[in-house]
């Protein structure tokens, strides 16, 4: 009979569908999975290990469905629409908000994987009477696997780098809702309960499509194993990408990949960059400027000191600022500084700030990230501090973070060259921060200019600086002593270059 | 040819998409051929029918023909003499080829996009830094000490060779170890020529031209090409080859095998000057390129400049000059004019001076070539690495200059200048078939030749517009040097009263040449009108 051995394509291609999705929800179980708990290897393991024997249970459980086995049909579709489909966002949530991730991730994928053990088995005994076995099996199965490679080949190709992990796992749960919606339109079905099926079909699509427009994109693969710690915040600006890890001892700020700090030893490096330079200053500053340091840990430090009256932050990337001011995490770590009344934020480039600001400030401290490329490279050239020399006037002294002047010692006393031609009377200091390594920065003042001996009392207590642990800071043993540096000019940025090889030779 | 160009076009899209797995969404671009307006241009050429002139003759003291960097320079120094003048300018923008647009996020240039930090016998562009405050002041030496901000910020110049962008135009790392010998080799002979002088004591190749030494040892290099000359010193690795004759057409716009070998090894061998400032880039740019500087003299010119006044001859009268200009200030009903001055100063090129002035034996005329220009507004992700130059190793243009570069601050947004110049033998072929190409005909051709290094510029451009230089600058062909006007530093006058100032009396189009031709024709022309003018600028 004709009728018998016909199967609509559209039928076939769902088959297919229901294949990719499968497999794309057991990925995006073990992404996440290497993603916040690290060790991929073992992660993607115990994943498809946990899925494929839940896919067992599934199919030895479909032998109990008896009845109207095509609205159990679309019942499990939609299931597995919604559980798969939200799973990504969940484990999210569920990270986030510092919950129980290992059980939830578990949950999801036993869940997902019975679910999609039952499926196949359903379909090929809803098609039995339209094909003869022999030819079925071969069917369904052949094109399962097909789905298999789809999904395989595609999600790290095309579904991750550009939907990101969230909104892969809402298109798929839409898929298979849309699965349900047409298997309605194809299969023999009871009238009665027909719209019943179409309508929760559409709530679910419903949910998901929110799902999709409202949630943002999340990660990339490559930063699943970077990181080490389990990200506890990540964003994206359009200058870079934030992301905060967050392990039971310490809190980690990364920019663009790159360590910012660490919660357990920060203080060295903040302490080191705004109090040896207020001591120089040999008063308390009223108006301070503080270029980059969106993290509000400057800001912080010089909170300290009751007569500051006002304190100008400029960083460019809002995001940045955005997180430090509203993220509980993160206001924690700088003490709400950036939500001090005395604080003022301005999001936009240090450079042009100081090319167009009129005003001139007590203390300007710098913190950039450090000269690995030439638009940050930017900020470390004559032009730049022949700027900043305006702001700070006859009176004012600023301090640089100016890289390791042991891992890069010549870029650090290129800084220090850099800062002298303009104008400057410079002090060179550093710091050992257990996980930078020796630290660098530069106290650029007028002719007066000394290593100051004494920490002005109204600091109070601090946890790494003492009046006994000042002179150190200034001395230089011979690995970091000065080296012969040139000029870093805006035309020429050699500085750049410098830095990257001596990095790069380290790293090597 | 347009079916091939669509194949071409169809396969880097088809490689781009596999590169990056995701379809090319080209979202359509706005964009029209600006500029360079042909019908009054072939007015000029074709002559019109002058009838009598409408209204009354018009007077002036001195008029200036043509806005380029020539006109504004003569304008700029007649103006610190108290002198009017009187600018006629045949299109509807000022500069010439050194001309800007303002449109879009930022400035960006038409034609001349940078200037070399000027040797310091080119006296005039030098004052003209100092005016802008480009130069703020003068060293123990007398040498100037430049507002670093103009130079060009690092990087300045990248290289999109077999698939990766490389810093520098000659990234060491791409050159094997012949071709590394050879380019060595070829920079010593460069510097040998640098620091060579002739016989008279002077040095080989001079900016301005006229400062260069005459010794015949040198002269005999305007006799063959450089592509001769390469060979006969057995430069022959297709990289050196290929960066030659960039230069040569980035220049000149013209191949290795018609330009001129001192033409050539002027543009490698006449900068000598070097401080401590000027060791990383020494190129001043500007978003609008050579514009900001036409823009300054403009600025600093005394009385009036009208546009879409096509000067259509001229004549020595009983008073000084007679002009007869159409006035297509009105485009629909352009109306003849006669206008009566002093003097006049010529600022077009040779072969409009020709044309204006039926007998005027003391202009030189060039050949030129043309050159198309496309302004790219676009916007894309910010990335820290991106040089002011970008220039991509097997592709027809030259590449493009981000005219957005000197701003401080990291901007999505920004205007891409991209240039082509025809550099074959026939020119007069090349400049019909460019005549004839429509718009949406060279807009692809911008992209596809940009496609290998961005694929996704399609995407991110929301403008794209064309300019056609049919005479963009004159070709220092073989023997252009000795086809060029002795002595080179005297005014030209090609009637009484009436001086040409212009790149073609020098064949090579520099900003300092032209700069100085028309400080001196204005000089010249203050002292034919009994003014005082003070110390010369040249
Ligand atoms: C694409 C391109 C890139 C370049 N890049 C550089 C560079 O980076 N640095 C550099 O130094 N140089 C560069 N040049 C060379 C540049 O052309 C010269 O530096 C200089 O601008 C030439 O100026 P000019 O005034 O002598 O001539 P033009 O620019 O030719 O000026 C002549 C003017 O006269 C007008 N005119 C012509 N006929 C008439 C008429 N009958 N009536 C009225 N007006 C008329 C024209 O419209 C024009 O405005 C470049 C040129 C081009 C085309």
């Amino acid at each position: 009979m004709v009728e018998r051995r016909f199967v609509s394509p559209t039928l076939l291609a769902c088959v297919v569908i229901i294949a990719t999705s499968g497999i794309v929800y057991e990925l995006i179980a073990a992404t996440m999975a290497s993603y916040v708990l690290g060790d991929s290897v073992a992660q993607f393991s115990f994943v498809i290990g946990l899925y494929l024997f839940a896919m067992g249970i599934g199919s030895y459980a479909s032998r109990f469905i008896e009845h109207a086995l095509l609205d159990r049909f679309v019942e499990i579709e939609l299931a597995l629409a919604l559980v798969g489909g939200l799973s990504a966002p969940c484990l999210f949530l569920v990270y986030t908000a510092q919950g129980a991730f290992r059980g939830a991730l578990y949950s999801i994928v036993v869940l997902v994987g019975t679910l999609v053990g039952i499926e196949i088995p359903l379909l090929i005994r809803l098609l039995e009477f339209r094909l003869n076995l022999k030819e079925l099996v071969a069917r369904v199965l052949s094109l399962d696997y097909v789905g298999a490679l789809f999904a395989s080949l595609l999600f790290p190709l095309v579904f991750v780098p550009k939907l990101g992990l969230q909104r892969t796992s809402m298109a798929f749960g839409i898929l298979n809702a849309l699965v349900a919606v047409i298997s309605t339109f194809l299969l023999p079905i009871t009238h009665a309960r027909i719209w019943r099926l179409r309508a929760s079909c559409c709530v679910v699509i419903a949910i998901l499509a929110v799902g999709i427009a409202s949630f943002e994109r999340i990660t990339t693969h490559r930063e699943a194993t970077y990181f080490g710690a389990p990200i506890a915040f990540a964003a994206q600006s359009p200058y870079q990408r934030i992301v905060m890890t967050q392990s039971p001892r310490t809190t980690r700020l990364f920019l663009n990949g790159n360590l910012q700090f660490s919660s357990d030893d920060e203080h060295r490096y903040h302490e080191v960059l705004v109090h040896p330079a207020v001591s120089a200053l040999g008063r308390e500053p009223k108006s301070v400027l503080i270029l980059g340091g969106g993290d509000g840990l400057a800001a912080r430090e010089v909170l300290r000191y009751p007569k500051v009256e006002q304190v100008l932050l400029i960083d460019l990337d809002q995001e940045v600022t955005r997180i430090f001011r509203e993220v509980p995490l993160a206001r924690t770590l700088n003490r709400d500084a950036l939500r001090d009344a005395r604080v003022t934020i301005m999001n936009e480039d240090a450079f042009g700030f100081l090319e167009r600001c009129r005003d001139s400030f007590d203390l300007a401290i710098v913190d950039f990230p450090d000269p690995g490329n030439y638009a940050v490279g930017k900020l470390y050239t004559l032009t730049f501090y022949q700027r900043l020399r305006e702001r700070v006037g006859v009176r004012g002294l600023a301090v640089i973070q100016a890289t390791s002047p042991y891992f890069a010692r010549k870029s650090f006393w290129t800084i220090a060259e850099t800062v002298a031609a303009a104008d400057f009377r410079v002090v060179p200091m550093h710091v050992h921060v257990p996980s930078f390594g020796e630290w660098g920065f530069i106290l650029a003042g007028a002719e007066g200019l000394r290593e100051p001996r004494t920490l002005i009392p109204s600091v109070g207590e601090l946890r790494f600086l003492t009046n006994e642990a000042l002179p150190a800071l200034f001395s230089f043993p011979r690995d970091m002593e000065r080296v012969p540096a040139i000029v870093n000019r805006l035309n020429d940025q050699q500085l750049v270059s410098t830095y990257t090889n001596e990095w790069e030779e380290w790293q090597n | 040819m347009a079916e091939l160009t669509r194949r071409q076009l169809l396969a880097t899209l088809g490689l781009a998409w596999l590169a990056d797995t995701s379809l090319p969404r080209v979202r359509p671009f706005e964009g029209r051929i600006v500029g360079a307006d042909q019908r009054l241009g072939h007015l000029l050429r074709d002559g019109v029918k002058t009838g009598p002139a409408a209204g009354p003759i018009e007077r002036a003291d001195v008029v200036i023909v043509g806005s380029g960097v020539s006109g504004a320079s003569a304008a700029w120094r007649l103006a610190a003499a108290g002198v009017e003048s009187l600018m006629l300018e045949l299109e509807g923008f000022a500069g010439g080829t050194s001309s800007w647009g303002e449109d879009g996020v930022v400035a960006h240039p038409w034609g001349a996009h940078y200037l070399p930090v000027p040797e310091p016998t080119a006296r005039a562009p030098l004052r003209l830094l100092e005016e802008l405050g480009v130069i703020t002041g003068w060293d123990a030496a007398a040498r100037p000490i430049l507002q670093e901000q103009h130079l060009c910020h690092a990087p300045e110049e990248r290289l999109f060779h077999e698939g990766a962008w490389h810093m520098g135009l000659v990234p060491q790392t791409l050159l094997d170890a012949g071709e590394r010998a050879e380019f060595e080799r070829f920079l010593g002979k460069m510097d040998e020529f640098t620091h060579a002088r002739g016989n008279d004591g002077r040095p080989a190749f001079a900016i301005p031209l006229s400062f260069s030494s005459r010794d015949a040892e040198y002269l005999k290099l305007d006799r063959l090409t450089m592509a001769a000359w390469l060979d006969e010193h057995r430069f022959t690795t297709p990289f050196l080859r290929w960066y030659v004759e960039y230069a040569t057409l980035d220049d000149f716009g013209a191949d290795l095998d018609c330009i001129s070998a001192w033409a050539a090894l002027h543009y490698f061998c006449s900068r000598r000057f070097e401080t401590e400032q000027t060791k990383g880039s020494h190129f001043l740019v500007w978003p609008e390129g050579n514009g900001h500087l036409v823009r300054h003299m403009l600025a600093r010119a005394k009385g009036v400049r009208r546009h879409r006044q096509a000067v259509l001859a001229i004549t020595p009268g009983a008073r000084g000059v007679v002009l007869d200009v159409l006035d297509a200030s009105e485009p629909e009903r352009p109306v003849l004019r006669r206008i009566e001055a002093r003097a006049a100063i010529l600022a077009v090129a040779g072969f409009i001076a020709k044309r204006l002035l039926a007998d005027a034996k003391e202009v030189t005329v060039r050949a030129s070539s043309p050159w198309l220009v496309a302004n790219l507004h676009v916007r894309r992700p910010c990335e820290p690495n991106r040089a002011w130059d970008s220039v991509l190793f097997d592709a027809r243009g030259l590449g493009y200059v981000d005219a957005g570069h000197q701003r401080i601050a990291p901007a999505e947004e920004t205007v891409l200048t991209y240039f082509r110049a025809y550099g074959a033998a026939d020119v007069r072929a090349a400049r019909a078939a460019l005549g004839n190409r429509r718009w949406a005909e060279l807009a692809a051709d911008v992209l596809l030749d940009l496609a290998p290094a961005h694929p996704e510029l399609g995407e991110q451009t929301s403008r794209l517009d064309c300019m056609l230089w049919g005479h963009a600058m004159p070709r220092p062909e073989v023997g252009f040097l000795s086809a060029t006007r002795e002595p080179m530093n005297a005014p030209v006058f090609l009637a009484n009263n009436i001086a040409w100032a212009h790149v073609d009396q020098s064949g090579i189009a520099l900003f300092e040449e032209a700069n100085t031709h028309g400080v001196r024709a204005a000089e010249a022309v203050l002292d034919g009108l009994g003014h005082r003018r003070g110390e010369s600028w040249i």
